[in-house]
């Protein structure tokens, strides 16, 4: 290098080094601030499982968001507040009561199950926060809570009469409209006809399933294709209330409770990893969704089954776990 | 603080962490497959760690499902039970694993028109030994009792 050459380095490196110290303190007037809005509803639980949501998930999924000083220098400051907003906008711990009754139960099952996945808290957040790390031993006890509060939910069981398809069978019925999902997919028959890929219980919230797939998806099984499932492979899965356990331990299906369906098409269903989902509730199969955002949050949790093609209800072998 | 920036840095670098991956392959040869046999129900039992489903024929469904209160010849059901195993991907659902027996009631007609209940049991492994009864009459007054699911 001449020196004349060497002059023009440097002076470029300083120019570089200026814009860039203009730049970062300019970030730092513009740095996004994370408030903390007032506490509405509280979430409540026994000391042990709040303390470990408190210390784990508050700070991004709660009004008492406590950021360390690195997490307020730009452009760190940028990331951590939108996962903030990203987090409350999520659930919110102290906004609880927004969730529906009946839908709170399901969320901690969701996130004991988002934690044993390991995908919280935020991975890129436990490094910097290492104190947030969700230990194996409170992990059980978060997994001993949710059993519990389940149990305590369901224990009564199906207990009303099996309520039967009412008028259906007469021929002269008028013909109902069939009902259809926001997202254009209607109800159908046909799974009545197709293989049962599995069958699966949930002694803790109450139901039993039975898990039927098409010939294209049962295909994809035996050939081991379902990452990504070819298009037009198809899975319904059917949910009843759990009867009483009897005196053997058999635990049978009671009121028919809804249809839930998955129909792979990654032209049509992009922005939902290619899979169409739809849910159909109550013998009267009323569509669950009134927008076509709701696919947004069957996929969300489904991300916990990308594995094996977003489809949690495969048979699978005997396996090993890694890490 | 130094020691923090460079936690966060690395932080920043490692975003995807490291989620939990298990060695799923699919295992097809479970599934139950026989041209004609329709859902009856299903059932699952944790003290057995069982999980079963009922089919039937034509025959077997309508009764099961009530629209022939009285057995009649002809009717054939299978029952097909499999190992019961948590859910590998989530936690609080269980879900059926291998393949264990299926077991086989039918009504004949006998030569002289009178009816004859036949039970027959095919186990897929050993462990099912643990729960194929020897006592014939218990399971089909099992299979006998069970209604059918109500489906939309
Ligand atoms: C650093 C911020 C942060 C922390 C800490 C954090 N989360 Fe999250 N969480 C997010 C963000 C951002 C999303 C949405 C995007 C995603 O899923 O990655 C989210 C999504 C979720 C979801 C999915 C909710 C839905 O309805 O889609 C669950 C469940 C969840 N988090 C549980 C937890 C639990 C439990 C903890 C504590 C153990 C926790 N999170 C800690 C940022 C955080
Ligand atoms: C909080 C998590 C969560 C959300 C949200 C969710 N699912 Fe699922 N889904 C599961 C789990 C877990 C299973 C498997 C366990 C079971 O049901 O036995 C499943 C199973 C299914 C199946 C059977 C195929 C499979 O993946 O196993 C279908 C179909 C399905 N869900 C459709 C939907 C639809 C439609 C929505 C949105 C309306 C939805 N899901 C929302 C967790 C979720």
């Amino acid at each position: 290098m001449t020196s004349l050459k060497r002059k023009r380095y440097s002076n470029a490196l300083a120019i570089s080094a200026s814009i860039l110290f203009v730049a970062f303190t300019g970030m730092q007037v513009a740095s996004p601030r994370v408030t903390n809005p007032p506490v509405t509803s509280e979430f409540h639980g026994p000391q042990e499982v709040t303390s470990i949501l408190k210390r784990a998930c508050y700070d991004c999924h709660s009004n008492e968001s406590n950021l360390r000083w690195y997490d307020k220098i730009a452009p760190f400051s940028y990331v951590v507040a939108a996962d903030v907003e990203e987090a409350r906008k999520r659930f919110n711990f102290s906004e609880w009561d927004s969730i529906p009754k009946d839908e709170q139960e399901g969320k901690l099952w969701y996130m004991v199950n988002m934690i044993d996945a390991g995908r919280m808290p935020l991975p890129a957040y436990t490094a910097a926060h290492p104190s947030a790390k969700v230990t194996p031993a409170e992990l059980d006890v978060l997994k001993k809570y949710v059993t519990d509060l389940s149990k305590a939910n369901h224990t009564a069981g199906d207990t009303a009469r099996i309520q039967q398809k009412a008028g259906l069978q007469t021929s002269n019925a008028p013909a109902k409209a069939i009902p259809t999902s926001v997202n254009g997919i209607p109800y159908f028959d046909d799974y009545k006809n197709w293989k049962v890929i599995s069958s699966t219980g949930r002694p803790d919230n109450g139901t039993t399933r039975l898990i039927y797939g098409n010939d294209i998806a049962v295909k994809a099984l035996e050939e081991n294709r379902i990452n990504p499932w070819p298009n037009g492979a198809t899975i319904v899965k059917v949910v009843w209330n759990s009867q009483h356990e009897d005196a053997a331990g058999n635990v049978m299906p009671g009121n028919f409770n809804n249809v839930q369906i998955m129909i792979k098409d990654d032209q049509k269903f992009k922005d939902t990893e290619g899979w169409g989902f739809a849910r159909f509730n109550g013998l009267d199969l009323k569509p669950t969704g009134t927008t076509l955002s709701f696919a947004t949050s069957c996929i969300n949790c489904h991300q916990l089954a990308s594995e094996t093609g977003f489809v949690f209800d495969i048979p699978t072998k005997k396996h090993a776990v890694k890490h | 603080m130094t020691r923090n920036l460079v936690l966060f840095a690395f932080a920043c670098l490692t975003m995807l962490g490291c989620n939990k991956s298990h060695n799923l392959s699919p295992a097809p040869e479970t599934i139950f497959d026989e041209p004609g046999m329709h859902v009856v129900t299903s059932t699952f039992n944790q003290r057995t760690e069982t999980i079963s489903v009922l089919y039937g024929n034509d025959a077997a469904l309508s009764h099961a499902g009530q629209a022939r209160p009285e057995h009649v010849a002809g009717e054939e059901f299978k029952l097909v039970t499999w190992g019961l195993k948590p859910n590998p991907l989530w936690f609080g659902s269980d879900i059926n694993g291998p393949l264990r027996s299926v077991e086989t009631v039918k009504i004949v007609a006998d030569a002289y028109g009178a009816a004859r209940i036949d039970y027959g049991v095919e186990n897929r492994n050993e462990e099912t030994a643990k729960i194929a009864p020897t006592d014939s009459d218990e399971r089909i007054n099992f299979i006998f009792a069970q209604r059918a699911s109500v489906f939309p």
